[in-house]
């Protein structure tokens, strides 16, 4: 039936489940105590993720998946944002395996999909620059042939999760410049010439600067041909990080309407005040408009239609929703929220990562203009 | 489970196809006309024959039970039915029949839907607006109008003001206090009312945007029993709360055909882009100027969402988790008003300073965009932004009121 926005059942029982779960098992405290952890992340609440088959989700039935699409990640997706769950589930799933699924070869596929599916490899990809300059413009780390392989040197940051990775997906430059010669590079972390440094970061998430000098890399895909799919995967990513923030979102909503019923100033619930209600309503627009953008991207990516525009505009909307609520959180909130023992500086600091992950604001809407 | 696509079997494509062809006959090349926006009288005449043939087709009726004059289509063929007019630039149905008509096929009686429908139907009756009141905007409960008892009349004092184009309208929908000592709320009933009934004077206001309204004054005006709709005193929750996508209602939710207006200025500056430079620099390339037009984009993206989303909520007879109508409906109504004269003012930055001349060998546009921004502010118009920002905060997300 035409229109319909409505989860099916299992769609909706999976977002039970995954509330459920985190409920108990990634509180905010858990969120605090990884902040900054040398265990990188909850490894218990990867395992569970995994016996239930949601590292399993997009891949083939040949590869031990189970061969779901985008709207059924996107209520996990919705989950992972509200609950903050410090997993790298995008990462390693989404973006590493989506990549390896799209350009590996049987015997790449063979090694890394089943083991990533089940949980026992963490594979994260590393694609940013120093510069911070998104897009293929971006990627300048040289590979250059050495051998029967690639010898890489450069360096990438905001490498999430690399400290637990059995393998790094290195986005570098075989020849040329722009969209022509990108390719894509699966690097052994624990190899001669790669060294991984923790960085400090707002959010406490583990994000490495890695540096490779003359690093063995092994090809994935075609030399020089990677962007394109690099690219539609990014996107694709960018859905589900929308997704996460419109999660976040929701629980950001409650925190601040909440507060604002009960906290009691000038003899009235401050919520009374106008001035508070715009800040509450500004936080229930950009959520559920980003919720929206998502959505209709997430459907689209699985009928097969193009989903280039609509993925940028969800990751624009997005990255100004999680920064703007956020901000009218802080002023609903004002000192309570300022404190650390509160938790909604765990959200406002998170969102630093998200606003920023897989492009900002004005690359996204940029990206968008280019597909119009 | 989620499905964005509307036009999903073949007998919705041949409905969708079948609106085109028409308007590809009758409306080449859309018609810039708001009625809201309009005073000249030969381009009204062309407005309203243009709508009679709409009228002939059956489709003012489209959704409405065809034991009255309708064609019982179902929502979403409604919407498809208003994309299509959006798409072609054609203009919206004059003033509020609609209104009144989803009025009367709720509450009305039998002999009001067969006294009143057919010419609203036909686009012979116009249809004013008697709601607002000098002192009663926002807050319409408070509004002062009254009517009481007399003999099998009820009888009209006071005065209605910006009701738009009132002055082209054969009959009025006026909200009048009926129980004086009720609340603000449950004292209020509908009347249709002809306006050449005596006792009725108008003066006319002249709005920003070329379109007049009015102030319309009633003296003792007399008219039968039989032209109160639904139940005395409890128009506030049957009329009003019935009008705004707040419930739900056969015809679906909203007037989209409104909100698609927004993609006709769209459409304009898109054009604009694509075929101006400046400094040399094509404006398709200017880096400011991409990023102001996506955001445009985005703009109406969302909104189209939203009305989707309305649709979803009102086919499937269920709400959305989180997506109630007073929620979702009053974060579409916050956004879209909110967003209206921003929306302009962006498109009046990409034009530069020729934006500001109306007609000419100089002007862009035929001086489109420049209407487009005085018209923005019309965006109060079925409530203000500031007042769907306090429903959606008091009644959407349960902040005290």
């Amino acid at each position: 039936m035409a229109i319909n926005l409505n989860f099916s059942e299992d769609q909706e029982q999976l977002r039970r489940t995954a509330r459920q779960l985190f409920d108990k098992h990634v509180t905010p405290d858990v969120v605090r105590k990884f902040q900054d952890s040398p265990e990188e992340f909850p490894k218990a609440v990867w395992r569970q993720m995994a016996e239930l088959g949601w590292l399993a989700m997009p891949f083939t039935e040949a590869h031990g998946g189970l061969e779901l699409g985008f709207l059924d990640m996107y209520p996990l997706y919705l989950e992972l944002g509200r609950s903050l769950a410090p997993v790298p589930h995008l990462e390693s799933v989404v973006l590493a395996g989506g990549l390896i699924s799209a350009l590996g070869s049987e015997a790449q596929k063979d090694a890394l999909i089943p083991a990533i599916a089940e949980g026992r490899a963490i594979v994260t990809p590393a694609i940013i620059e120093p510069d911070g300059t998104y897009g293929a413009d971006g990627v300048r780390l040289a590979a250059r042939q050495s051998g029967s392989g690639y010898a890489l040197t450069g360096v990438k940051i905001l490498v999430a999760y690399a400290g637990a990775a059995d393998q790094l997906l290195v986005a570098a430059r075989t020849s040329g410049a722009g969209e022509s010669g990108v390719s894509l590079f699966l690097v052994d972390p624990k190899a001669a010439g790669v060294s991984l440094d923790r960085t400090p970061n707002a959010s406490g998430l583990p994000l490495y600067a890695l540096t490779l000098q003359d690093a063995p890399g092994e090809l994935l895909g075609p030399a020089g041909e990677a962007w394109p799919t690099l690219n539609a995967v990014m996107l694709k990513g960018a859905v589900l990080q929308a997704a996460m923030v419109a999660g976040a979102g929701e629980r950001i909503l409650e925190m601040s309407v909440d507060y604002a019923n009960t906290r009691v100033q000038f003899g009235v619930q401050i919520g009374k005040h106008q001035a508070v209600q715009y800040l509450c309503t500004d936080i229930a627009i950009h959520g559920h408009n980003t919720g929206l953008l998502a959505l209709n991207a997430a459907w689209r990516i699985d009928a097969g239609e193009p989903f280039a525009r609509q993925a940028a505009f969800a990751k624009a909307a997005a990255s100004k929703a999680i920064a703007t609520m956020t901000w009218a959180a802080h002023e609903v909130h004002a000192g309570v929220g300022f404190m650390l023992d509160f938790d909604l500086q765990l959200y406002t600091l998170r969102g630093k990562h998200w606003e920023f992950n897989l492009g900002d604001h004005r690359y996204s809407l940029e990206q968008a203009a280019a597909e119009a | 489970m989620i499905d964005f696509r509307i036009d999903d079997t073949p007998e919705l494509k041949a409905w969708r196809a079948e609106v085109r062809q028409f308007l590809e006959t009758e409306l080449p090349g859309g018609m810039h006309f708001d009625y809201d926006f309009e005073e000249d009288g030969e381009r009204w005449a062309a407005y309203l024959r243009f709508w009679r043939k709409v009228g002939e087709k059956g489709w003012v009726a489209a959704t409405w039970p065809t034991e009255y004059y309708g064609q019982g289509r179902s929502a979403i063929e409604n919407y498809i039915l208003q994309e299509e007019f959006s798409r072609h630039a054609a203009p919206t149905y004059p003033i509020i029949g609609q209104a009144v008509a989803a009025a009367l096929l709720r509450h009305g009686t039998h002999e009001q839907r067969l006294r009143h429908l057919k010419g609203i139907a036909e686009v012979t009756t116009l249809w004013g607006e008697g709601y607002t009141e000098p002192q009663a905007g926002s807050d319409l409960a408070s509004l002062t109008t009254r009517a009481h008892l007399d003999g099998d009349h009820w009888v009209i004092n006071g005065q209605k003001t910006l009701g738009t184009a009132a002055h082209l309208a054969q009959w009025m929908f006026v909200l009048a206090r009926t129980d004086p000592n009720a609340k603000a709320h449950s004292g209020i009933s509908a009347f249709l009312v002809p306006l050449d009934a005596p006792g009725i004077s108008m003066t006319p206001l002249h709005n920003m945007a070329d379109g007049q309204q009015n102030q319309t004054f009633f003296d003792n005006v007399r008219v039968p029993v039989d032209c109160l709709v639904g139940t005395p005193h409890q128009a506030w929750s049957e009329v009003w709360f019935g009008r705004g996508g707040e419930a739900l209602d056969r015809a679906g939710p909203a007037p989209v055909g409104w909100v698609f207006r927004i993609e006709r200025t769209l459409n304009l500056i898109r054009r604009f882009v694509a075929e101006n430079s400046r400094g040399g620099v094509p404006l398709t390339e200017d880096p400011v100027v991409r990023m102001q037009l996506a955001e445009l984009e985005m703009s109406v993206e969302i909104i189209r969402l939203q009305i989707a989303e309305a649709y979803s909520n009102f086919a499937s007879r269920r709400m959305r988790a989180g997506s109630s109508p007073i929620f979702s409906g009053n974060i579409h109504w916050a956004y879209y008003k909110e967003l209206i004269p921003r929306f302009t003012q962006t498109c009046m930055e990409i034009v530069g300073p020729a934006a500001q001349i109306q007609g000419g060998p100089w002007a862009h546009l035929e001086g489109r965009i420049e209407k487009a921004f005085r018209a923005s502010f019309g965006n109060h118009a079925g409530g203000t932004p500031q007042l769907k920002r306090m429903t959606l905060a008091t009644r959407g997300l349960g902040l005290p009121r």
